[in-house]
Order: structure tokens, then C-alpha cells, then sequence
């Protein structure tokens, strides 16, 4: 199947998709935030007095709550705007619309801000300067603490023969999808509408529904096509200000981020530190301890996911017969922790990988052979007792270094060569619903989200569509409709929408067979459907039926409806492992081992990437071609969170680096064209089999470059990323 | 503010344009005095190349480029592409190589790749063309299908 038959392609090279950035309203008035003028400190006034005496604007601030919410306020929790506490620089404090963006942007430089400043936490490290000791977890900092452990730890280590101990720090990177949020909202009597760029129509139908005390029945989200998500777009960011302001213009608004606002507001990847140990015996693995402090920002209490889900990803996919992880969230005077494609998992793995490395240095066995001997199989537990299912990573490992090996072998002087891996679980989300219809001439999928260009919308469901009911690609469409009319879904992120949703559509497929084989009193598994001339036809041995023939007359105008369902996968975490918190269940296993080769400059310490290779276990490729524009993808944005992206903060909680130019992603000429390998038949959780694919490839990448950097130049960084001057000072050049 | 006007042919289609700020850049002009969206608006710094445009058949970034500077030219953009013999050419390289994904960077590869070819010609060399194009990001293909594209572009028969 070539790329070529995703159904957006046209669309998108002629210009004509309509993106957030896009969408126009007859009457639309422009809009801009009033941002916090500082980290941290106590509001004392907002008087948009000025702004409103300017012709033609409306202001919105929280005293505005009370007349423009019909119940008078929304989440207490989360208040759209602060009315106490400021908790990071940009917080949007109020919100303007005018005729044009320039008034709009001139009325929010005149309202008048009083904040009372207080004392900022930045860089998390100052919070504990000496760890978290006994009642760390009582500290104000700490909105989230989560504990776990299991056998004689102590006596592990107290028994080893080598112990390793280590501390890594990361950086915060920025998800940079190109298109900045944006959105158009309308309010018409009680029914709220916003047209906007977003990974999920129904979360964030979900999350206005809250921030504005109102039913989600009044709430109607119509996706636009989306500019890419990484996770960025999966909750509402822009849309309570847009509809508050449309509420008190009683016209369209329209709140656009420009990219500097993209990366102040950004809710995203923050930095960490994180404390290894391992013990070893008779060249074993026999104890495990981790400590992580992760920066969440201004986070609120039980809304941080990411520390109880990062622990596992710290652990690596190794047996571990005893271990004790133990997590903080640290509130920070930054925008709140956001998901970031894989969040925070290429860091873990970075992590993971160049300590096992260590390890295997130290204990003097060679690291890839002492990671296969550890290395998970089908029917191994995870450290919180989950069993392992079909797992293709010590196939992958297995390919990944005869393939580094030959690489070394050909490898030019100043370069190295590295292998790094990483695994992943297909998330389910919320659970969803499909919904086909089946006309005389195409199957519908009726579908709220857009996707995020991915292809795992428009090519992923088609496929699997396709393949369920053996219908051609160009006799199904996706049919986009607002959350007013699509079924639910949880949305586009977690690499969730093959593996979840397409059980749905093949949950479908299968309630369509069974009413076509009802209509014609012949068996669901005789039953199989061809395109002749225009028309969808059903056969049956001895029987043929053209679907117009059998749709009743009131299915005429529309269809044969059937729906199908999936579910969020029960929690499979041993809890006598788990002290305290939430820890995050797998639903299925996905790996990849990856091969970088890179040289590394030894005056200056840059690092160049001149080969790479994935081997990527992906259960059953549905498509090809767009599995491998996946992993493609998620090796370049891999490549920027392992050599140059690192948003910086100044101590008063100034973000340095808001702009592309000094935010570096990788450019065209910094990414090899990798060499892509699916690993097949270690079926996971999805339709056929197939595995969540979205995330997994930018997993490994930070690992594999860091091994290839130690391989070239025998710099051992513990610092992400690797950029000219860490590996520069790993080596003493600076 | 001080008004201005301006006199360009936009895809082939004459916009005069009056009432104009002094200071308003050609990316705004296109999308929303014209209502030609297609052009992208991402940094608005210069640094991402999504807001690349033709003038006079040169590329150049719509977002640091003022209006009333380009008066009188010939200004092509992706909205345009099916006139233009280079962009069409460029525009089923890409759908032939998949070379898009959420295609938000595409107008402005499209567009500046068919810049580069209307210079250089059909027959430059592939790594010439790459090189043309690293101002130009791209956060979802990694660039490879982008690579893939920028061949076919070259070597498919006019
Ligand atoms: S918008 Fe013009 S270069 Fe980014
Ligand atoms: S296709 Fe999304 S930025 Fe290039």
C-alpha cells in the first residue's frame, strides 16, 4: 500500500485543509491574554478598566465568572483565572477581544496587573538540595509521591558484589508542533461552540465542561485538521478564554498563540533528576533502586500522571528480583507538566540504558549481552508484578547488534556506534466507540477526531476497516463530525488509535456482517462483500445481494448503522508491590532496539548522527508504509531531545529560549535517513494484533545516540541533551 | 499608523490593496486580507520556513517580508500551485512519496523546493536541493519521506 492513498494528501498539497490557525467566523472578533508578569506570587489587582475604554474591546477577567458562567463559577479547582495564587510567568490573568489582533493585543498591554511577587521555584533541585529524606513527601513542594518495592532490597545490596550508583539529569523539552494552538469560539444561548486544533474533541468537550460549569450536552468541539499534536493538543488550553470572550462579545472570537506564547504556555516535558543504583552478584542483576524528582510545575495535587507512570520506564524492560523505586512531583513555578510524545519515556530510557551500560562496564560482561541476559521474555514480571505478554525486544536486541556490529566494524575513526532500546504499552484511554455506516456505494466511519497527521486516523482506521470487512481503501471514508453527532472516543494520543480504537471498527465490521447475514438468513461467516461497477455487493454461497437491495427504506438516505466498543483494560499491577501512589498498568508490550552511529568532534564536542537503524516491534504492521513514516518521525524528534533541545529557565522564571532559533529542532540536513525494520508476530493488544506505534520509535532514540557517543569519544554523559558543551566537559575540552 | 497601499498579482489574480498598515507583513496580507490560507503561518520569525512564498519567483518568507515591499510583483503561493508547472511537479512528488504527515510544513516545502527548481534547474544535483531546503522544519516526517519527495521531484518526467 503506498502512502499515496491516504485520503488527506490532496487536500493538504493544495493548501486547502483547514487547520485551528485556519478557521474564520462571519463577525469574529481577535483575542489576546493579559499574562502573569511574574512566577510566583499573590494577585492583587486586574482593573481592565483601560482596556475596555478603548473603542471597539471586551475584557474578560475572574469578576467577569460570576455574570458570564450560567451557574456563576466553574471548577473551583482549576479557576480559569487565578484569583489568589499566581503559580507560573504568562498565566493568562484575563483575556481581550477586539476588531483586530493588533487592537486586541494593544488592550492587553494596557490592563493593569498588580501581583504581589513572591518567592519562585524554578529548578527543582533547590527544593531538596539534599534529597528527600523520611517525610520528604510532607514537603509543600511535593504534589505527588509515589512508592514501591519489592523483596529483601537491602540484603541485595548488602550481599552485591559490585554496586553502581549514578545520577542522571534531563532537560524540559517542547513538543514544537508547527501549528500553534488556535481556536474559534461561538456562544449562542446555552450551547457553547469552538472550532479548534485538538488531539481529542470529547476531552476537551470533557475539560470545558468543568472549567465552565456546564453540561457537556452544551458543549459542542468541532475538530479542525491539526497542524501535529505530540501530545501538546490533547486537553484545552485556549478554548475557556475564546468562549468567554464570544460569551461577552456575543460575536465569534478568535485566540491564536503566537510561537512565543507556544513555548511560555506550553504544557510540556519538564526537567528531572534521577538517582540508580544497582546491585550485581555472579554477574546478575539481584537489586534495583531508583529515586526520581520530577518536575511538574504548577501541577495541581492528584493531576500529575507522570511520576507513578515514569518509575516503570526508569526500571527498563529488565528482570529485577528486587527493587524500590520511589518518585516526587515537584510543584515548580512553570506552566503545569504536559504530555509530550511518549512523555518523559525517552528520557527514562535514556536513563535506563546508560546505567545498565555502566553496569555491564563495571561487572566487565559486554553490555548488550548482559542486557539480553536480563532482558524481559514473554512470561517474565515486571518489577510491579505484571506479567509479560508477547514481546518482541530480545528478537529486536538480537538483530540491532549483529547489525552494530557490523557497523563498528565498518566505522571510520572519531565515530561510534551505540545500541539503545525502549518499550512502551499501548494506552486505551478513556474507551471508545465506532461508528460505520454502510450505504449502497461506501462505508462511513464516523469520526470526531482528525487525527494528527500521523496517518493513524485516516490510513490506520481504513486499514483496519479494510481489512476486517475486505472492502478497497477507496470504498471507505472517514466522515469528521462534530462531538454533537461523532461517537465518543478518548482521542488521538497514547499510540491508542489503531490499537483501541481500531478494535472498535473491527467490533463494527463484525455487528455489519452479522446484519447483512441476518437480512439474508445465511451465516456471519459466509458472508463477504465486493465492489462490482458502483455497487457494494454481498455474498454468500448461492446467494448475491447488492447492499441497496437490502437496505430497508428507511436506511435509504444513510445506511446500515452498527457500532462497536473498547474498553480500558482492567488494572493488572500487583498492589502488595505498590506502598503508595498510582503506578501505570500495561496493556501490552512494544520494543525497539536502536542502532545510531555518530561522530563526535573532539575539539568542540558536537556530535553528528551519520547512520541509523530501528528495529521496531510493532505486533503486525496494518500499513506499512505509514508504520514506517511513524518511526521515521519519531527517530528526528528523538534525535532533538538527545543532542539539542533543552528549554532554559532564568531563576526567576523567565523561559531563555522561546524562539526556533534558539529551541533547536533538528533540520533536514541533521537526520539520517534511517533504515527501518518492523519485528513481526509478538501481537499485542490491537486489531490482527497490531501495537500502538505512535510513541514507541522516539523511545530509544536519546539512549542509542548517548551509547554512540560513549562508543566514539569514551564520554560517559549523564545529562540530557547531548549537546557540544556537556559532551565538550564530559571529556575535560572545556 | 500610517496607511499604505499595494499592487501585486497574487496566483495570477491582480489585488490591490488599499487601507493597509505601514507595517503589514505579506503572511497576513495572504491569509487574511486575501483569504489565502494555504501559506502557513508557524515562528513568524523566520526560523521554520511554513510561510515560504514565491515573489517574482523567488522564495521568500511571507512573515518577514512587508507588503508594501513587494509592490508590484508577482507573488505564487500554494493556493496557486495547480498554475505553476514546477509546483505541481513538486506537489505529485510529495503525494507519490508520502512526504507529509499533518502537512502543515508542506506549503512551504512545496513551495520553496519549486523556488529552488525554477532556479537551479531540473537537473541540480539532489544534495544541492537538500541543502536549499534546511531552513524549512518539518517535526513529523523525520524528513525521510521528504528526502524521498525531493528526489522524485527531480527526476520525474516533466
Ligand atoms: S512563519 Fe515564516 S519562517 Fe516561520
Ligand atoms: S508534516 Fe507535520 S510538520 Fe511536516
Amino acid at each position: 500500500m503506498s502512502a499515496a492513498s491516504r485520503s488527506d494528501l490532496g487536500v493538504k498539497l493544495a493548501g486547502r485543509a483547514e487547520y485551528g490557525v485556519d478557521a474564520e467566523l462571519p463577525g469574529m472578533l481577535w483575542a489576546a491574554l493579559v499574562p502573569s508578569p511574574v512566577a510566583h506570587g499573590r494577585l492583587r489587582r486586574v482593573d481592565l478598566g483601560p482596556a475596555r475604554a478603548l473603542p471597539g474591546v471586551v475584557a474578560v477577567g475572574a469578576d467577569d465568572l460570576a455574570t458570564l458562567l450560567p451557574r456563576g463559577a466553574g471548577d473551583a479547582e482549576r479557576p480559569i483565572f487565578p484569583a489568589g495564587e499566581v503559580a507560573y510567568r504568562h498565566q493568562p490573568l484575563a483575556a481581550v477581544a477586539a476588531p483586530t489582533l493588533a487592537e486586541a493585543r494593544r488592550a492587553a498591554a494596557v490592563v493593569r496587573v498588580e501581583v504581589e511577587p513572591g518567592p519562585a521555584l524554578i529548578d527543582l533541585e533547590t527544593a531538596f538540595p539534599d534529597w528527600p529524606g523520611p517525610d520528604g513527601a510532607r514537603s509543600p513542594h511535593v504534589i505527588a509521591h509515589v512508592h514501591a518495592r519489592h523483596g529483601d532490597v537491602e540484603g541485595a545490596f548488602r550481599t552485591a558484589e559490585h554496586v553502581v550508583e549514578e545520577t542522571y539529569r534531563t532537560s524540559s523539552v517542547h513538543q514544537v508542533a508547527l501549528e500553534p494552538h488556535a481556536c474559534v469560539a461561538t456562544v449562542r444561548g446555552d450551547r457553547w461552540t469552538v472550532r479548534t486544533t485538538t488531539q481529542s474533541p470529547f476531552g476537551v468537550r470533557e475539560d470545558l465542561s468543568l472549567l465552565l460549569g456546564v453540561p457537556e450536552s452544551s458543549v459542542v468541539v468541532e475538530g479542525t485538521w491539526v497542524g501535529g499534536g505530540f501530545g501538546g493538543k490533547g486537553a484545552s488550553l485556549l478554548e475557556p478564554y475564546a468562549l468567554l470572550l464570544a460569551r461577552a462579545a456575543g460575536r465569534p472570537v478568535r485566540l491564536a498563540l503566537d510561537y512565543r506564547e507556544e513555548f511560555e504556555l506550553g504544557r510540556t516535558t519538564l526537567p528531572a533528576v534521577i538517582r540508580v543504583a544497582t546491585a550485581v552478584r555472579d554477574r546478575r542483576i539481584v537489586g534495583r533502586r531508583v529515586r526520581l524528582l520530577l518536575d511538574v510545575g504548577a501541577s495541581l495535587p492528584g493531576r500529575d500522571f507522570a511520576t507513578g507512570y515514569s518509575i516503570g520506564f526508569l526500571l527498563g524492560p529488565y528482570v529485577t528480583p528486587t527493587f524500590e523505586v520511589e518518585g516526587y512531583g515537584i510543584r515548580t513555578n512553570k506552566p503545569p507538566f504536559g504530555p509530550h510524545r511518549a512523555p518523559f519515556a525517552p528520557q527514562c530510557a535514556f536513563v535506563a540504558e546508560s546505567h545498565i551500560e555502566e553496569v555491564a562496564r563495571v561487572v566487565g560482561v559486554d553490555p548488550v549481552r548482559f542486557r539480553a541476559e536480563h532482558l524481559w521474555r514473554e512470561g517474565a514480571t515486571t518489577p510491579l508484578g505484571q506479567p509479560v505478554g508477547p514481546f518482541g525486544l530480545a528478537a529486536a536486541l538480537e538483530r540491532a547488534d549483529a547489525l552494530a556490529r557490523r557497523w563498528r566494524s565498518e566505522a571510520p575513526a572519531g565515530h561510534g556506534v551505540g545500541v539503545g532500546l525502549g518499550f512502551w504499552s499501548t494506552s486505551t484511554g478513556a474507551g471508545g466507540e465506532a461508528r460505520l455506516v454502510l450505504s449502497a456505494t461506501e462505508l462511513r466511519v464516523e469520526q470526531g477526531e482528525r487525527g494528527i497527521g500521523s496517518g493513524s486516523v485516516l490510513r490506520g482506521l481504513v486499514a483496519v476497516a479494510e481489512r476486517a470487512l475486505g472492502l478497497p481503501a477507496d470504498r471507505i471514508r472517514i466522515e469528521y463530525l462534530s462531538t454533537a453527532e461523532a461517537p465518543f472516543d478518548s482521542g488521538v494520543y497514547g499510540s491508542r488509535t489503531v490499537g483501541a480504537l481500531g478494535r472498535a471498527i473491527v467490533e463494527a465490521s463484525d455487528a455489519v456482517r452479522a446484519d447483512l447475514a441476518g437480512r439474508m438468513a445465511v451465516a456471519v461467516a459466509d458472508v463477504s462483500l465486493a465492489v462490482e461497477g458502483e455497487e457494494i455487493v454481498v455474498h454468500a454461497p448461492g446467494v448475491r445481494r447488492t447492499v441497496r437491495s437490502l437496505l430497508r427504506p428507511d436506511e435509504a438516505s444513510r445506511g446500515i448503522v452498527a457500532t462497536g466498543r473498547h474498553f480500558a483494560k482492567p488494572n493488572a499491577i500487583d498492589e502488595r508491590r505498590v506502598v503508595t501512589g498510582s503506578f501505570y498498568p500495561y496493556t501490552d508490550f512494544t520494543g525497539a532496539a536502536h542502532v545510531a552511529e555518530v561522530s563526535v568532534d573532539r575539539e568542540t564536542g558536537a556530535v553528528r548522527v551519520e547512520r541509523y537503524a530501528a528495529f521496531q516491534d510493532v505486533g503486525v504492521a496494518v500499513d506499512p508504509a505509514t508504520a514506517r513514516a511513524q518511526v521515521e518521525g519519531g527517530i528526528a524528534m528523538g534525535l532533538g531531545i538527545a543532542l539539542t533541545e533543552e528549554a532554559l529557565w532564568s531563576a526567576d522564571g523567565r523561559l531563555l529560549n522561546p524562539h526556533l532559533l534558539d529551541y533547536r529542532i533538528p533540520t533536514l540536513g541533521e537526520v539520517p535517513v534511517p533504515e527501518v525494520t518492523f519485528v513481526e508476530g509478538f501481537l499485542g493488544a490491537g486489531p490482527f494484533g497490531a501495537k500502538g506505534l505512535g510513541e514507541p520509535p522516539i523511545i530509544p532514540v536519546p539512549a542509542a545516540v548517548a551509547a554512540a557517543v560513549r562508543d566514539a569519544s569514551g564520554a560517559h554523559v549523564t545529562e540530557l541533551p547531548l549537546s557540544a558543551e556537556r559532551v565538550a566537559r564530559t571529556l575535560k575540552l572545556l | 499608523m500610517t496607511e499604505t497601499v499595494a499592487h501585486l498579482t497574487v496566483d495570477g489574480a491582480p489585488a490591490d490593496l488599499a487601507g493597509m498598515p505601514d507595517d503589514e507583513r505579506l503572511l497576513d496580507t495572504l491569509r487574511w486580507r486575501l483569504g489565502r490560507k494555504g501559506t502557513k503561518e508557524g515562528c513568524r520569525t523566520g526560523d521554520c520556513g511554513a510561510c515560504t512564498v514565491l515573489v517574482d519567483g523567488r522564495s521568500t518568507l511571507a512573515c518577514l517580508t512587508l507588503t508594501r515591499e513587494v509592490d508590484g510583483s508577482d507573488v505564487t503561493t500554494i493556493d496557486g500551485a495547480a498554475r505553476d508547472a514546477e509546483l505541481s511537479r513538486v506537489t505529485r512528488a510529495f503525494a507519490e512519496a508520502g512526504a507529509l504527515q499533518c502537512g502543515y510544513c508542506t506549503p512551504g516545502f512545496v513551495v520553496a523546493l519549486a523556488g529552488l527548481l525554477k532556479e537551479r534547474g531540473r537537473a541540480a544535483p539532489l544534495e544541492e536541493l537538500l541543502d536549499g531546503l534546511q531552513g524549512n522544519l518539518c517535526r513529523c516526517t523525520g524528513y525521510a519521506a521528504i528526502v524521498r519527495g525531493v528526489a522524485l521531484a527531480r527526476e520525474e518526467a516533466p
